[in-house]
């Protein structure tokens, strides 16, 4: 039975790429809206083959990667602060608890208005979307750390002021890291939004001027691209996050 | 680490010496969304220097409180505790505890828990690493020294908890209920190992049950303690020679002992029974 199991998975995929081969060439769907796989892979041997698809590569990457460590950094830092100090709490959590759920997309029309078509607009998005969810898990991380290994560290003579360092950044660092995960995750949807506030190079940008162009086997090879840059970040992450929390 | 042997235990000489611990009316008190709810009323006894005490009650008498208290770590409260004759506001490395569960800091390894204390006091690393080794060969558990707490079984986990109070060589060692989370069987053996142990290492035990046979087991003398507000209701002294072990538990003496406290423990019980019927 569990040979079964393997066999079908493996031909999942291929077995999928047939069926959307041949329903988009049986006439069915209209050829222009509903490519065929074949079409797909051509649109993207050219893109590839013209070098624009390493630039928008270039472009995506950097805005994720610049946004995701900068929302990053901040998020872990204010969330340790909130989680530690409840005046620090009291003064910034209803602020960012109301913020928190607004989608980053809503921001586009404000973000224009602020930064016109500038990078800074575009990252302002990516580290607003990352930055919340790194800063939840941080908070809740830091108060959430086992009391009992405080008070056996106060029993061991580790000093109030040390504690932090010694026992809750490390205490919290399984919900931090979860927390990254997530924003790994974020930052490539709040990317999307990024990529629409105008943006002259990018994968979401070359999806977009393929649709304006009716090409849809381009756009359907940004997709495409889309989601492997984005599963391949998600599995690098998760095996670095196993790495990070050693005694799991 | 050079381990001192115990100087005989609770003798006439150490009764003369200053007490180890002197607990005056102490009484805490709790706010709770009820009012006010005394934890522990006017609790007073003292532990001579070396003397393994029990406090055995049931659950909610307040006893771990009173450890807390002890310990530092529940303030405030009223009343005057003493140890080794100085007030106590906060913990401090002359006292050492053991809770009911293990605390272990889940990233370090075994060594590196157990050396944590010994770092804190500001020993260098292979000095504090050196404490750790010859604490783990004490506990009996070289294989594990670089292991990470979540491969231990509960018992082992229990043992280098206890490895790592001894770090610092606490006068006083607290200890909460340690073998409650413990299946019968590695109680039975801990307690062994504990015996053992205390026969080895110069230090005044203060140890939290809810376990008459292993109060009796274990102490030089038991504090029975009421139900909450806890009050301490006899002191029962224990004249089982030493060294001891759990096969003690069906001994003439042990259960002439153990019938005496059952006793107290069962007119308390049927007081508080008659005084929540009465109400």
């Amino acid at each position: 039975m569990k040979r079964l199991n393997i066999l079908i998975g493996a031909l999942s995929i291929p077995l999928f790429l047939c069926a959307w081969e041949l329903v988009a060439r049986s006439g069915v769907v209209n050829a222009v809206l509903f490519p065929p796989p074949s079409v797909v892979a051509v649109a993207v041997l050219e893109w590839v083959r013209s070098g624009q698809f390493f630039s928008d590569l270039g472009a995506s990457l950097t805005r994720v990667v610049t946004g995701f460590v900068i929302g990053a950094a901040l998020g872990i830092v204010l969330g340790v602060l909130t989680g530690q100090f409840p005046l620090v709490s009291s003064l910034l959590s209803p602020l960012f608890h109301i913020l928190r759920p607004i989608p980053p997309i809503a921001f586009v029309p404000i973000v224009i208005l602020w930064f016109g078509l500038s990078e800074a607009g575009k990252l302002f998005l990516v580290v607003w979307g990352v930055f919340f969810t790194v800063w939840l898990s941080t908070h809740i991380g830091v108060q959430k750390v086992d009391r009992g290994l405080i008070r056996a560290a106060l029993m061991l003579g580790t000093p109030r002021r040390q504690m932090l360092q010694e026992i809750v950044l490390l205490g919290a660092l399984p919900y931090i890291v979860v927390g990254l995960r997530t924003a790994v995750s974020i930052s490539f949807y709040t990317l999307v939004a990024a990529e629409l506030a105008g943006a002259f190079a990018g994968i979401v940008y070359r999806i977009e001027i393929a649709q304006q162009n009716l090409q849809t086997g381009q756009v359907m090879g940004g997709l495409a691209t889309l989601g492997l840059i984005s599963f391949i970040a998600d599995r690098l992450f998760s095996a670095l996050a196993e790495r990070t929390v050693w005694w799991r | 680490m050079k381990l001192a042997l115990a100087s005989s235990p609770a003798s006439v000489e150490s009764a003369r010496k200053q007490p180890a611990i002197q607990v005056s009316n102490l009484s805490i008190v709790f706010d709770t969304n009820r009012g006010q709810t005394i934890a522990v009323d006017r609790v007073s006894f003292d532990v001579a220097p070396g003397e393994f005490v029990c406090i055995v009650g049931p659950s909610g008498c307040g006893k771990s409180t009173v450890l807390n208290t002890i310990a530092g770590l529940e303030v405030p409260f009223e009343g005057d505790i003493l140890v080794e004759g100085s007030r106590v506001y906060s913990p401090r490395p002359d006292v050492g505890m053991v809770f009911q569960q293990p605390h272990l800091f889940p990233w370090k390894s075994v060594r590196r828990n157990i050396a944590h204390g010994p770092r804190m006091l500001g020993k260098s690393r292979t000095e504090a690493n050196a404490i750790a080794d010859d604490l783990i060969a004490m506990v009996g558990l070289k294989r594990f020294a670089d292991a990470y707490p979540n491969t231990l079984s509960g018992g082992m986990q229990q043992r280098v908890a206890i490895a790592r109070a001894l770090a610092n060589q606490p006068r006083v060692l607290l200890m909460d209920e340690p073998f409650g989370a413990l299946d019968a069987q590695t109680r039975a053996v801990m307690q062994d190992n504990l015996l053992e142990l205390r026969d080895r290492i110069k230090a005044t035990i203060v140890f939290v049950t809810h376990d008459i046979d292993e109060a009796i087991v274990l102490a030089d003398r038991v504090l029975i303690m009421s139900a909450g507000p806890g009050r301490i209701l006899r002191e029962v002294a224990v004249k089982l020679p030493r060294p001891r072990s759990s096969s003690i538990m069906v001994e003439p003496t042990y259960l002439s002992l153990k019938k005496d406290c059952l006793d107290v423990i069962r007119a308390e019980g049927l007081r508080a029974f008659n005084q929540s019927d009465a109400s």
